[in-house]
């Protein structure tokens, strides 16, 4: 077959299609921020807007996994077709990855109306990989009902994913009722649902009030956030975590507007802004980063005043590594 | 290390009070003892320890054999009286080709038999449902009653020790004892163990033999246990599992502790159940790997078997003497064994079996030379077996019991041994016991972490390994054996006799069975391996058995921790 | 200056058939891992249309099947299916126990290699890299 970028379209058109192979082969491309990306992303726009994106967050070991496959089988059951972008951290030290997470979905690999994406966050800033949002379009093009994130579910990547999905779910287990304290602040702005999993265990209920208590105290004048538990082993709550989602989603699909979208480019823009400036000071072998890092290094500088010569510099000199 | 209670009375005269009481068991195991000398002539005793002098430690830490803290060995006699049990596993083809070599063995003085099934039984399904080329490859199809018969024509079953590589929810044994009913042998002649019980060995580390989900056979185990504890009393229903732990990686130390707090969980889940840890602890046995690090292993068997009789006393307030013997089989480390220059596998065989010897086995499984290369070809296992009797007849490994205890090396490697076994027993008890550390997939990892700290011992040279990463030698001249896949036509006839089976037996009587399960499994209160039995009875595959038990309570998934 | 690092290779590590055994293919893994590639790990026991679903998803350029008890003798029935689904270009390979005459027979059908036990690490993962450059080039759109 003739490998050029005249490829391209076909490929898109088959993706739109809803072929498997095609959205297998655009999500790497894109991935991989190749020159055909673009035009993917160029060829896809007017098929966007069709799925419901749902985030599924929280730290690491809750369930995440579990439950996106319990709640795929619920979706499946609803006669909806599901996509799942399920991100795993890369090691910063060697860039490689060991993608596990849908080992926890293996109940569907066979199901033609299920497609799951693993992704290595390769050194995303979040927990997201920078592509993720791209990722979903994709399979939100290929036709794709609802389309599941999992995030890693460590530090910032909740926040992340807040501007990606329209449905932001954040997960937590029994006993955690601390920990979520600790990251409260962050996750309760951006939570749509809570869930606690594991509600097999002890302590569920109670971690449920606790949650419910902290929300309690929030700004009364904000939309509120249902606190649901399951267990994603024994396949309940889901029905309500399903009901909840599409709730949701309708809210959200009627306000979705122009500035939205545009703050949401925006934000991974500025993300890969810092992905690029980040690659530029690590690998550069020219004089003016390392005079820079000199500078701060004799306090000469302050961090902040280097980071700005960085990004003047980015622009000017950026190829003689 | 356990403190020493200085309570114990430690002057010349009980040491030999305790000595003349070992005497009297020991001469009521062995009736006529015969005088052993070695090659010099000189007499050897069955057993040396400090005559003189006040030792507290001695009495404490070791004792004599078959009494106290059982350090030295769980009868008075070990392989002086009796020695170990070759039990060879084997399982091959079809139901024909069991019985053909088990008789062969049988007539050759093997003493006790042992069956291996087949991949597809080992995952609960019968041979109309698997690839083809898969059936038979590594043990017997076995899935009705009419098959296990054959696999036993002509065996006496009531008098013959028997083996059953029977995972949860043991339909192996279901056939077994309606074989028995046929001949008219009555269910408490049936001796012999349910070497592949511990189905928490298998979720974690063997997991071509988990089948159900772990509420699942955790609840199929108990009504087991209790069932046969009732209806085959001579029957060991429970065997705990440290070797596929080991294979999968754990230290030795770290396997011993992660079997003995299964030990516990199971124990802890009978006695929940209301049953009388005096009664069912008899009943316990173990399964080990054992490696080439003869001390290692050695002291790991010492001191497992001392942490076991404390234990039983201590956590499970047992009071008969019974229930505190650590009776184990060992079979030799096949990971030890190396595809490169595989004649050397013979001597690291022998070694690895002597660890075991001298660590003080009931029963023993060799592995053959070829192990890296198939299930044991006959040649190979010929060599296997010879090696257990040359060490038991030409070594002089029999002659005295434990004839490494007080050494100097040995039993401080023993007491640190103890020392690490009851650390990796606290963990686990600090997880909430083993079967709460499992679901949450600690186990895994730190048998994972222990499998790939060694491989880089083995990557950087640091672990030697003869033929692989030192002293290699390409064209050593030893020759791959040929393997033998069992024949496609037989295989076919296999399929065709269940297909022929399905269509003699009665139907309805059957599905009626096999509805009674169901029930059972869904009541809390019922017994499912009464009814399991009933089912095969009526002629219900293990497959459709299992398929059953699989809809009601869970699918086998191991968790698998990356 | 490339302001995108290279790609990394990625790799199905998966078990079809029966077989349980997971310590080598865990240690295989991590090797790869290891050595920069993304690496999707599986349950045991995967149909031969499962590895093909799993690998036309993921988009990998390497199988690598870990077969201890007999389940190499699937493979041959692997290629095809792989073929039918025209991802002919992804490389496979085989660890484990595989007796000499069935090597022969697997690297007919097409299987790029076959380790067995004792491997190399370094040679595993140069031919891991190696091969899924190869596939990469092959790849029928671009
Ligand atoms: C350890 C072991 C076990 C452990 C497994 C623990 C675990 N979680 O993995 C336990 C005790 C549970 C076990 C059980 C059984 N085992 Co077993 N087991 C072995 C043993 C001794 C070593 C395997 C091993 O882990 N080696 C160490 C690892 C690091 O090496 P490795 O897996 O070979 O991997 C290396 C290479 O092969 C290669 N490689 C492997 N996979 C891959 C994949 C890729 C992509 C690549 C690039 C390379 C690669 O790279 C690795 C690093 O060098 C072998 C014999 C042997 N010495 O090989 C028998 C063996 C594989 N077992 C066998 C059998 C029959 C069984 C049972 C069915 C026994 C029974 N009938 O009761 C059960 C089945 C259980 C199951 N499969 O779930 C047979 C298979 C026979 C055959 N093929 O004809 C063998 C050969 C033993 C024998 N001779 O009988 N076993
Ligand atoms: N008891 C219980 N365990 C669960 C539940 N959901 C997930 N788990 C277990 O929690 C562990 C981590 O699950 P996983 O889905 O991988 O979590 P993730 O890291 O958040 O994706 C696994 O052992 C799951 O089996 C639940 O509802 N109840
Ligand atoms: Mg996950």
């Amino acid at each position: 077959m003739d490998r050029t970028v005249s490829d391209t379209p076909r490929l898109a058109a088959r993706l739109i299609e809803g072929e498997p192979a095609a959205l297998a082969r655009a999500i790497s491309l894109v991935e991989s921020d190749t020159p055909a990306a673009i035009d993917i992303l160029r060829a896809i726009r007017p098929h966007l807007g069709h799925a419901v994106v749902v985030g599924f967050t929280g730290p690491p070991g809750v369930g995440k996994s579990t439950l996106v496959n319990t709640y795929i089988a619920e979706l499946r059951k609803r006669g909806k077709s599901v996509g799942v972008v399920a991100v795993d951290p890369s090691s910063p030290i060697t860039g490689g990855a060991v993608l596990g997470d849908r080992i926890r979905m293996a109940e569907h690999t066979l199901d033609q109306g299920v497609f799951i994406r693993s992704l290595a966050s390769r050194g995303a800033l979040g927990g997201l990989s920078a592509s993720a949002a791209q990722v979903a379009d994709l399979m939100d093009a290929a036709g794709r009902d609802v389309v599941i994130l999992e995030t890693v579910g460590t530090g910032q990547s909740e926040v992340e994913m807040a501007m990606i999905a329209d449905v932001r779910v954040v997960i937590s287990a029994p006993g955690m009722g601390d920990d979520v304290q600790a990251i409260k602040a962050g996750i309760l702005e951006i939570a749509d649902i809570l869930v606690v999993n594991k509600a097999d265990q002890p302590l569920a209920l109670q971690t449920c009030q606790q949650l419910k208590a902290m929300l309690g105290l929030r700004d009364l004048t904000r939309r509120s956030v249902p606190v649901l538990c399951t267990d994603a082993i024994n396949r309940t709550g889901v029905g309500d975590l399903a009901d909840a989602v599409e709730a949701v989603a309708g809210r959200v699909k009627q306000r979705e507007n122009r500035s939205a979208v545009a703050g949401r480019t925006r934000h991974l823009l500025a993300q890969a802004v810092a992905k690029a400036a980040e690659t530029h000071v690590m690998q550069s072998r020219t004089q003016t980063i390392a005079a820079i890092v000199q500078g701060i290094q004799e306090a000469r500088l302050s961090l902040s005043e280097g980071a700005r010569q960085v990004l003047n510099n980015l622009g000017g000199e950026g190829h003689d590594g | 290390m356990n403190k020493i209670d200085t309570r114990v009375l430690d002057d010349r005269v009980d040491r030999d009070a305790m000595a003349q009481e070992w005497r009297r068991g020991y001469e009521a195991q062995v009736s006529s003892d015969k005088v052993v000398r070695n090659r010099s002539g000189l007499e050897i005793r069955p057993l040396y320890w400090p005559e003189a002098g006040t030792d507290p430690e001695f009495d404490q830490k070791l004792g004599f054999p078959g009494s106290g803290p059982m350090t030295r060995g769980i009868y008075p006699s070990m392989h002086r009286g009796r020695t170990w049990t070759q039990r060879q596993l084997i399982g091959l083809g079809r139901p024909e080709d069991f019985n053909g070599r088990i008789k062969k063995i049988l007539k050759s003085g093997g003493s006790a038999l042992s069956i291996i099934p087949c991949n597809s039984v080992y995952r609960g399904i019968d041979a109309d449902e698997v690839e083809p080329e898969l059936l038979g490859t590594c043990g017997t199809i076995i899935n009705t009653v009419q098959d296990m018969d054959i696999c036993l024509a002509d065996i006496p079953i009531g008098e013959i020790s028997i083996g059953l590589n029977d995972p949860n929810p043991f339909t192996m044994l279901a056939q077994l004892l309606v074989v028995a009913e046929a001949r008219g042998v009555s269910w408490d002649r049936i001796t012999g163990t349910s070497n592949q019980s511990d189905y928490i060995s298998h979720f974690v580390a063997n997991h071509m033999f988990y089948r159900l989900s772990l509420t699942g056979a955790r609840r199929v185990q108990l009504d087991a246990i209790e069932w046969l504890a009732e209806n085959v009393p001579n029957w060991n229903p429970l065997s705990v599992v440290g070797q596929h732990t080991q294979q999968a990686g754990a230290t030795p130390a770290q396997a011993m502790g992660l079997t003995l707090a299964s030990a516990i969980q199971y124990a802890e889940d009978c006695k929940a159940r209301g049953l009388d840890p005096n009664r069912f602890l008899e009943r316990f046995t173990f399964f080990f790997d054992v490696s080439i690090s003869f001390f290692e292993e050695v002291a790991k068997f010492r001191a497992g078997r001392r942490i076991w009789a404390r234990l039983v006393e201590e956590r499970f307030g047992a009071t008969n003497p019974r229930a505190k013997r650590f009776k184990f089989h060992a079979q030799t480390s096949g990971v030890d064994l190396t595809r490169q220059q595989p004649l050397n596998n013979i001597a690291r065989v022998a070694v690895q079996a002597m660890a075991g010897i001298l660590g003080g086995l009931q029963s023993l499984h060799t592995d053959g030379y070829d192990e890296v290369f198939t299930t044991p070809t006959e040649g190979p296992a010929k060599v296997a077996i010879a090696t257990q009797n040359i060490l038991k007849h030409e070594a002089g490994l029999c002659d005295v019991i434990d004839p490494l205890g007080g050494s100097y090396y040995v039993e401080t490697l023993t007491d640190q041994m103890e020392a690490e076994i009851l650390a990796v027993i606290k963990e686990i008890d600090d997880q909430g016991g083993m079967f709460k550390a499992v679901e949450s997939g600690f186990v895994q990892r730190a048998i994972g972490d222990s499998a790939a700290h060694f491989q880089e011992a083995v990557d950087t040279g640091a672990q030697i390994i003869v033929g692989v990463n030192a002293y290699q030698d390409e064209g050593d001249g030893t020759a791959h054996p040929a393997i033998d896949r069992p024949d496609p036509a037989w295989i076919q006839k296999q399929i065709d006799s269940l297909a022929a089976y399905k269509k003699t037996r009665d139907q309805a009587r059957v599905d009626a069975a096999l509805e009674v399960l169901r029930r059972a499994a869904c009541s809390e209160s019922d017994n499912t391996y009464g009814a399991l039995v009933d089912a095969t009875r009526a002629g219900a595959t293990q497959g459709e058995i299992i398929a059953v038990l699989r809809d009601e309570l869970g699918f086998g998934r191991p968790l698998v921790v990356v | 200056m490339a302001l995108t690092a290279t790609i990394p290779a990625r790799v199905l590590v998966t078990k079809i058939g029966l077989d349980g055994h997971d310590r080598g293919s865990r240690i295989v893994a991590a090797y790869l891992r290891d050595a920069g590639m993304e690496v999707i790990y599986t349950e045991p026991w995967q149909k031969i249309e499962s590895v093909v679903a799993l690998a036309l998803q993921e988009d990998v350029d390497v199988i690598g099947i870990s077969s201890l008890a007999t389940d190499h003798l699937l493979v041959p029935k692997l290629m095809k299916a792989l073929d039918g689904a025209g991802l002919g270009h992804i490389r496979v390979i085989v660890g484990g126990i595989v007796p000499d005459d069935e090597e022969a027979v697997l690297l007919k059908s097409g299987v790029s290699r076959v380790f067995h036990p004792g491997a190399d690490r370094a040679d595993i993962v140069d031919v891991v890299a190696r091969l899924a450059r190869d596939a990469g080039a092959n790849r029928p759109d671009g």
